[in-house]
């Protein structure tokens, strides 16, 4: 092609394609429809099955009496040669199933039958750089849109009736090692994510779209130091200030590549306002480098919708020299006359905290090994324990390597992305938790655009012959452990419980299992045939409660060896979505 | 009477068809079916003022040079180029609206098949011209060369342009990096091009087409335009995943 010269790309579209665009049919999904999602049984609409994020359904037509009946309505598979981990949590819209897949794939299902109405393949380049395998976590749902995000860092919004792209947009560059796995959630008519990336040295932020074009509205980051900003309808942005004070908790540049990523997502209560964001470890993972709290690393932010702002923060973990990123979901609720949230944090303990303020209520180990802190204090810090800190690595023998130390939670925690289930019927939370510990030290570190920023080297460990994960039902006002059920491998689905009576969950033996919410007696069981690790989720359609749950396994689990491997190196790959009712 | 009822509703089927539209001078089993799927059925006149040129013998399958030259037929609204043993039938869906109805692109050839221009005018008829392409095979069920190529994703949508002027029209020659996927291929999903405009410097479309998986890899095309005295035309368009096609060809 000589003589052609290139031209410039620059940014935006098009008014001549307006009238290709294909016409809206049915009553589109609205933001009163989202905030009612939890109370609304015909549907799922959001992740969380409720952006509260509490798992919880009023169903009650499958329940402890009838369980036993609870038998396969149909079962879809996702294709291809791309088995890998299957973590999503569908929706259902309107009798329409969105399940996303492994390698940023979305189908979409006739939710009765099983029947495919299209399924959506993005392209995803070479180059991408998910750390825990080629997860997606699931889609949100707004207007006529489903939406959802890819392993290249990019959100993408199809029509739920044709599948066809309505917009697109770039969250980040994938090559500087960002990538997006969590299942957006909508606010106000926002679509809010987080971002993956944080064993790459990225910046963790919360961005803010509106749902029905992409366009951002703000963006707040989380590590302290770098400047927020809000867009007008133009897309010209204005600052709208620093997060937190630069250099309180940080010393020197090190929060220019300060981790604290997004990667698990958000919840959002409408009776708050806010957004609550679980953040992930500092980076790099050698603490020695970063001395200082380093804000907001392993914390909880939550944020104002409205503004963008960050209203309150608690940080479980700080100065993180474990990887005990603390991402997890913030589960709000009632309690005692007062709107509260619960989080099984990665580092072991389980925190309650009023959902207003941040203000520390109670906090209580929901393991029942953990080293590396000896407790709480009153405001809810940790006591650490120094002699179980790994050692700096420039006061060891050779500055190479610091002192091995061995610690409990591991690093895949006490909890990992699996999300947990509060049911208000018993008042209690249901954890997903795994024992496990590791051998863990640390090394010299420098950071590299796109290369892995850690410092650490480590081995994962059991601490139980006999068992790693344990379903465990948690009182928050208590902090005692109601009931467990132990699992030979580490639990890595999400917990479903419902006004039947009863608490769902995979395991990564490919069981889809129930118990009874009050005493933990399991009641039913269902083989899929590949690890589950994926959160169930319920619906109700002509009369008829349905049990849904994708399955095939993988996820951060089998990329890591230790000993935890021979629990779980036997098991098969798969990919499929499985849907369960009562027989008649 | 039930076989006379039926003889005499194939008779009138017959005579409907024959005054409807033209037989097919390219001889194709498919037409029948080109005809019902992408027309509906409408009277279709062969007509010698549309042509394809095209080689008689694809060199390759993946690149088969194809040139729609439409002379002394006014008010052309709509080009809709189909093939008609390919897997996927359409290539592309043509509104010059102040372009010439004519212009050039390259495709994929799955087998030997007639390559067909049907073009509507303003009253609505359909008007058609086509040419046979004899062809090893192949085209469409092979993976695009940028599948391989581990930077495809940085040359993506990057837009060659040129532009010769003789003063009172234009030609413009594109070239879109993509891989232009069929979906054919085992385990490699579709991933093309779907709606390619030139748009003049208020931004209102001068041409748009609707284009499908058997254009080539990074396509090419040549589309003649009225010089109206811009300063540089500009290429907007996007693929099935959203990615952005927005170009300034400066002459």
């Amino acid at each position: 092609m000589k003589g052609l010269r290139n031209s410039t790309l620059s940014g935006l579209l098009i008014a001549a394609f307006a009238a290709m665009a294909a016409p809206q049919v049915m009553a589109g999904v609205t933001d009163r429809d989202i905030e009612n999602d939890a109370k609304t049984t015909g549907d799922v609409l959001s992740w969380g099955m409720g952006t509260e994020g509490q798992r919880y359904s009023p169903l009650d037509k499958v329940n402890l009496n009838n369980v036993k009946n609870l038998v396969p309505a149909w079962s879809f598979s996702f294709g291809g040669e791309k088995q890998r981990g299957q973590e999503s949590q569908p929706l259902v819209v309107n009798g329409k199933m969105f399940v996303t897949g492994s390698y940023s794939r979305l189908f979409a299902l006739d939710a009765k039958t099983g029947a495919k109405l299209w399924q959506y393949e993005h392209r995803l380049p070479d180059g991408i750089m998910p750390c825990c395998d080629v997860v997606n976590r699931g889609a949100a749902v707004y207007d006529n849109l489903v939406i959802f995000s890819t392993l290249d860092a990019q959100l993408v919004a199809l029509d739920q009736n044709t599948g066809k792209v309505v917009w697109k947009e770039k969250i980040d560059d994938y090559q500087a090692g960002y990538s997006n796995t969590a299942a957006p959630i909508i606010a106000k008519g926002l679509i809010l994510t987080g971002v993956s990336g944080g064993e790459f040295g990225i910046v963790g932020r919360v961005e803010a779209r509106d749902a029905k074009t992409g366009k951002l509205v703000w963006v707040r980051p989380t590590v302290e130091g770098h400047m927020g900003y809000k867009f007008d309808a133009a897309g010209n942005k204005t600052e709208i200030g620093v997060s937190g004070t630069t250099n309180a908790t940080w010393q020197g540049d090190l929060w220019k590549t300060g981790g604290a990523a997004t990667w698990l997502g958000g919840s959002y209560d409408p009776k708050t306002g806010l957004a609550y964001f679980g953040t992930g470890n500092p980076a790099p993972w050698n603490s020695h480098l970063r001395p200082g709290d380093n804000l907001y690393s392993c914390s909880t932010v939550a944020i104002d919708v409205a503004t963008g702002q960050i209203k309150w923060h608690f940080q479980g973990t700080p100065n993180d020299g474990w990887d005990y990123d603390g991402v997890n979901e913030f589960v709000t609720f009632d309690m005692n006359g007062k709107r509260m949230g619960g989080k099984a944090d990665r580092n072991g303990f389980f925190y309650v905290l009023d959902a207003n303020t941040g203000k520390f209520e109670r906090g209580f180990p929901f393991v029942k090994k953990i080293t590396w802190a000896k407790g709480l204090d009153a405001a809810g810090k940790p006591i650490y324990d120094p002699a179980n800190r790994p050692g700096d690595p420039s006061k060891g023998a050779d500055g190479k390597k610091g002192e091995v130390v061995f610690s409990a939670p591991s690093f895949l925690g006490g909890k990992n992305q699996m999300p947990m289930a509060y049911s208000p019927d018993t008042g209690l939370f249901y954890v997903p938790a795994n024992e496990w510990g590791m051998e863990i030290w640390n090394e010299p570190i420098t950071y590299k655009k796109g290369a892995a920023y850690l410092g650490a080297g480590f081995t994962i460990k059991t601490i139980d012959d006999k068992y790693i994960g344990a379903l465990r039902a948690v009182d928050p006002k208590t902090g005692k452990i109601v009931w467990e059920v132990t699992n030979n491998a580490p639990l890595w689905g999400g917990v479903l419980t419902t006004k039947g009576g009863l608490v769902f969950w995979g395991t990564p033996e490919g069981y889809l299992k129930a118990a009874d919410a009050k005493t933990g007696k399991e009641v039913w069981s269902f083989q899929t045939g590949t690890g589950v690790v994926a959160p169930p989720i319920t619906w109700e359609q002509d009369g008829e409660q349905y049990i849904g749950v994708a399955a095939g396994w993988g996820g951060a689990v089998p990329l890591w060896g230790g000993d935890v491997a021979k629990k779980v190196n036997y098991l098969n790959q798969g990919g499929s979505m499985w849907v369960f009712k009562l027989h008649k | 009477m039930k076989r006379w009822i039926a003889a005499c509703g194939l008779a009138w089927l017959f005579t409907g068809a024959a005054a409807a539209a033209d037989a097919d001078p390219l001889n194709s089993v498919r037409w029948p079916d080109l005809q019902r799927e992408y027309l509906a059925d409408a009277p279709v006149s062969f007509d010698s003022r549309i042509e394809v040129l095209a080689p008689k013998v694809a060199e390759d399958s993946m690149n088969v040079p194809v040139t729609i030259r439409v002379k002394g037929l006014p008010d052309v609204k709509r080009v809709l180029v189909v093939v008609d043993f390919n897997p996927i039938v359409k290539v592309l869906d043509f509104h010059p609206l102040m372009a010439q109805p004519g212009l050039s692109f390259r495709i994929k050839l799955q087998q030997a098949s007639p390559v067909r221009a049907l073009v509507q005018t303003g009253d609505g008829r359909w008007l058609a011209g086509g040419a046979w392409v004899d062809a090893a095979g192949g085209g469409c069920t092979a993976p695009s060369t940028g599948r391989g190529a581990p930077d495809w994703a940085q040359k993506l949508n990057q837009v060659q342009g040129r532009v010769w002027k003789d003063g009172q029209n234009q030609r413009l020659r594109l070239r879109i990096m993509h891989p232009m996927d069929t979906g054919l291929a085992p385990g490699i999903p579709a991933f093309f091009i779907e709606q390619l405009a030139v748009v003049d410097d208020k931004g209102a479309p001068m041409l748009q087409l609707e284009t499908f998986e058997p254009l080539s890899e990074n396509p090419v095309f040549s589309f003649d335009l009225p010089d109206l005295g811009q300063d540089a035309l500009r290429v907007v368009g996007r693929d099935n995943n959203g990615n952005r096609i927005d170009a300034k060809v400066l002459p």
